[in-house]
C-alpha cells in the first residue's frame, strides 16, 4: 500500500502527539470496568449470557446518539478477520483478551476512535478512552460521562462497601485504570529507572514497560498506572497519578539538559546515527527500530534533529507491529520477511517528513 | 511452531525441564533461547500471576481441601457455582454474588490487593438511591468537622456537626423509620 494511504488511514486521534508535555508523554488512558446484575461474569456465563449482555450493552450506546459526544459503531469480534483483530489490537482499541474470545463480544467505536467500550471481555463492560499527551483529567471526564449515559439504563453490579464489583478483585472498587504512556530516553540512558519503579510502586502506582519481552523496555517507552483501585476516589486516583507523572517529567527533562551538557557531540552523533539506520537500514528487527526511534525521536525533542515530524514515535511504535506490517504489505509475511517491510516503512515514513532529493536511489526497492 | 517467547520467530531450540516430576517441554527461538537461561528463568506468559499469589496467600489447594469438605456450603457461591476456593485458583470472581457469598474472607483478600484498604471511597450509581448519597456527604461533613476541630476552629466545627444533623434527619425521615 503507498504510505500516504496507509498512514491516512491508519493514524488514529491518540497517536498525533498532542496535549501536555507531548514530549514526555505519549498518550493517556482511562479504562472503567462494569458489570450487569442478573448475569455471571464473562468468565462463567453462558453463550445465552453473553448475548443478552452484548445485545443490552450496544442498544443503549447505539440508542443514546444524542447525549453522547461522538457517534458509535458496532463491531462484533466474531465477525472480524483475525489481522483486523490484531490490528485492534496493536492500536490499543480492544485488548488481545478480546481478540481472542471465543465468546459473543463486540467493541463499540467511537469515530475518532478516542473511546472504545468492550463489551464481555473480563467485565461485562470495558470503557476506554484513550487521549494523546497528558490529559488525565479530560480522558476521565468523557469516560465517566459514557458510564452515566450507560448506567441510566442499565442495573450495575454496586455494593456499597465494595464499590463496583469486578471480575478481579484487582479492580473491584472504582473499576478505574488510569494510566500514561511515557517515553523516558535519558532516565534510562542514565540508569535512574531501576530506582524510578521502585519508588513508585511504594505509592500504589506500577510502571512497566509496554512493548516487548523481557526487562528492557522496547523504545524506553513506559507506562505508569495506579494499582489500588479500593479506598481511594476517582479524584484522588487521577490527582496521585498526575502528580507522580509530573515529577517523572521533570526528571526526565532535568536528565536530558544534563545528557545535551556533558558531551553534546557523543550524544548527537548516536542519535543522528540512529536516524541513519532508520532512513537506510534493509532489515529492521522490532529491538533495533525501537532504540533508534527512540534516539530520534530523542533527538527532534532535544532540537537536535530538525525536518523530522514529532509524531514518528507514535505513530511507528504501533505500525512496526506484526499486524500493521501486513496491512502495509497487503499480504502476510512470515516472520523473517517483516524486519524487511518494517526497514521499508521506515524508509518511505521518513521520506514524507523530509522530502529527501534522492528519489533515484529509492525507486530500486519495491 | 513459533517461540513461545517472543510469539514471533520460529522455534528451534526445545528445552526440557523437569518440574516437580513433572516434566515440561519449551521451544524457543535461537535468539531467545541465548537470550535467557532456562534453568534460571521461567518462561510462563503468568510466571507470577494472580491467582498464584492469591493461593500462596491464602493456602494452596492441597490445605484447604480438609476444611471445604467439613462445611461445603459456606464456601459456595449459590449463584454462579464457585466455590472460594476456585476464586482462589482463578484469581477471578464468577459472578457479583460471590462478593456476598465470599463476604467474610474478602476484607483479608482486598488488603493485600489494595494497600490495606477494604472499603470502596468515590463514584456510585445515580440509581444506587439517594441514601447512599446522603450517607457520604455525612462522612465527609464529618471528617471536616474532625479537621475543624484540630485545628481549634470551634465556631466553624459547630457549623459543620449542625449541617451533618440536619442531613442525618433528612436521611431518618427519608428512610425507613419514618414516623
Amino acid at each position: 500500500m503507498n504510505i500516504e494511504r496507509f498512514l491516512e488511514n491508519s493514524v488514529t486521534s491518540w497517536m498525533a502527539g498532542e496535549g501536555e508535555h507531548a514530549d514526555i508523554v505519549m498518550s493517556t488512558r482511562i479504562r472503567l470496568a462494569r458489570n450487569l446484575t442478573g448475569y455471571r461474569f464473562p468468565l462463567s456465563f453462558s453463550e445465552n449470557e453473553a448475548l443478552q449482555v452484548d445485545q443490552e450493552v450496544s442498544a443503549v450506546l447505539l440508542d443514546a446518539e444524542s447525549e453522547l459526544e461522538s457517534t458509535f459503531s458496532y463491531i462484533d469480534i466474531k465477525e472480524l478477520s483475525a489481522l483486523n483483530r490484531q490490528v485492534l489490537v496493536e492500536k490499543h482499541l480492544i485488548s488481545p483478551k478480546l481478540a481472542n474470545s471465543e465468546i459473543a463480544g463486540s467493541v463499540l467505536l467511537s469515530d475518532d476512535e478516542a473511546v472504545s467500550v468492550m463489551v464481555n471481555e473480563e467485565d461485562h463492560i470495558r470503557i476506554q478512552c484513550i487521549f494523546p499527551g497528558l490529559q488525565l483529567h479530560e480522558a476521565w471526564r468523557q469516560a465517566n460521562h459514557i458510564d452515566d449515559v450507560l448506567e441510566k439504563e442499565l442495573p450495575y453490579a454496586f455494593d456499597e462497601q465494595f464499590g463496583y464489583l469486578t471480575s478481579c478483585p484487582t479492580n473491584t472498587g472504582t473499576g478505574l485504570r488510569a494510566s500514561v504512556m511515557m517515553h523516558l530516553p535519558a532516565l534510562t540512558m542514565t540508569n535512574q529507572m531501576n530506582r524510578i519503579v521502585t519508588a513508585i510502586t511504594r505509592l500504589g502506582m506500577v510502571v512497566r514497560g509496554i512493548y516487548g519481552e523481557g526487562s528492557e523496555a522496547l523504545a524506553n517507552v513506559y507506562q505508569v498506572s495506579n494499582q489500588t483501585t479500593l479506598g481511594k476516589s476517582e479524584e484522588d486516583i487521577l490527582s496521585d497519578l498526575q502528580s507522580i507523572t509530573e515529577q517523572i517529567i521533570q526528571k526526565e527533562r532535568e536528565s536530558r539538559t544534563a545528557l545535551l551538557h556533558t558531551r553534546p557531540n557523543v550524544l548527537e552523533d548516536r542519535l543522528y546515527r540512529s536516524l541513519g539506520v532508520l532512513t537506510y537500514a534493509r532489515l529492521l528487527s522490532t529491538e533495533e527500530a525501537g532504540r533508534c526511534l527512540s534516539n530520534v525521536r530523542l533527538g527532534i525533542d532535544l532540537g537536535l534533529i530538525k525536518g523530522v515530524d514529532v509524531s514518528i514515535l507514535n505513530e511507528c511504535m504501533i505500525f512496526m507491529q506484526p499486524g500493521f506490517l501486513q496491512k502495509y504489505a497487503g499480504t502476510s509475511l512470515k516472520p523473517e520477511e517483516r524486519d524487511v517491510f518494517r526497514a521499508k516503512l521506515f524508509r518511505e515514513r521518513l521520506q514524507v517528513d523530509t522530502n529527501l532529493d534522492n528519489e533515484g536511489e529509492e525507486t530500486h526497492d519495491v | 511452531m513459533i517461540c513461545e517467547n517472543c510469539k514471533q520467530r520460529p522455534a528451534k531450540v526445545t528445552v526440557t525441564q523437569v518440574h516437580n516430576g513433572a516434566q515440561v517441554q519449551r521451544h524457543y527461538c535461537d535468539v531467545c533461547a541465548q537470550e535467557f537461561h532456562p534453568y534460571h528463568l521461567d518462561f510462563q506468559q503468568d510466571a507470577l500471576s494472580l491467582h498464584q499469589l492469591l493461593s500462596n496467600w491464602f493456602g494452596s489447594t492441597e490445605t484447604k481441601q480438609p476444611q471445604e469438605k467439613t462445611q461445603p456450603e459456606l464456601n459456595t457461591c449459590s449463584y454462579c457455582g464457585w466455590t472460594f476456593q476456585q476464586f482462589l485458583n482463578q484469581g477471578k470472581f464468577g459472578c457479583a454474588e460471590c462478593y456476598e457469598s465470599f463476604h467474610g474472607q474478602l476484607p483479608e483478600v482486598f488488603k493485600k490487593l489494595h494497600n490495606g484498604n477494604v472499603k470502596h471511597i468515590g463514584k456510585a450509581p445515580g440509581s444506587f438511591g439517594q441514601t447512599l448519597q446522603l450517607k457520604k456527604q455525612i462522612e465527609s461533613i464529618r471528617t471536616e468537622m474532625r479537621t475543624a476541630i484540630e485545628i481549634e476552629n470551634f465556631e466553624e466545627a459547630a457549623r459543620l456537626r449542625d449541617e451533618a444533623r440536619a442531613l442525618e434527619e433528612q436521611l431518618q425521615s427519608g428512610g425507613e423509620n419514618r414516623k
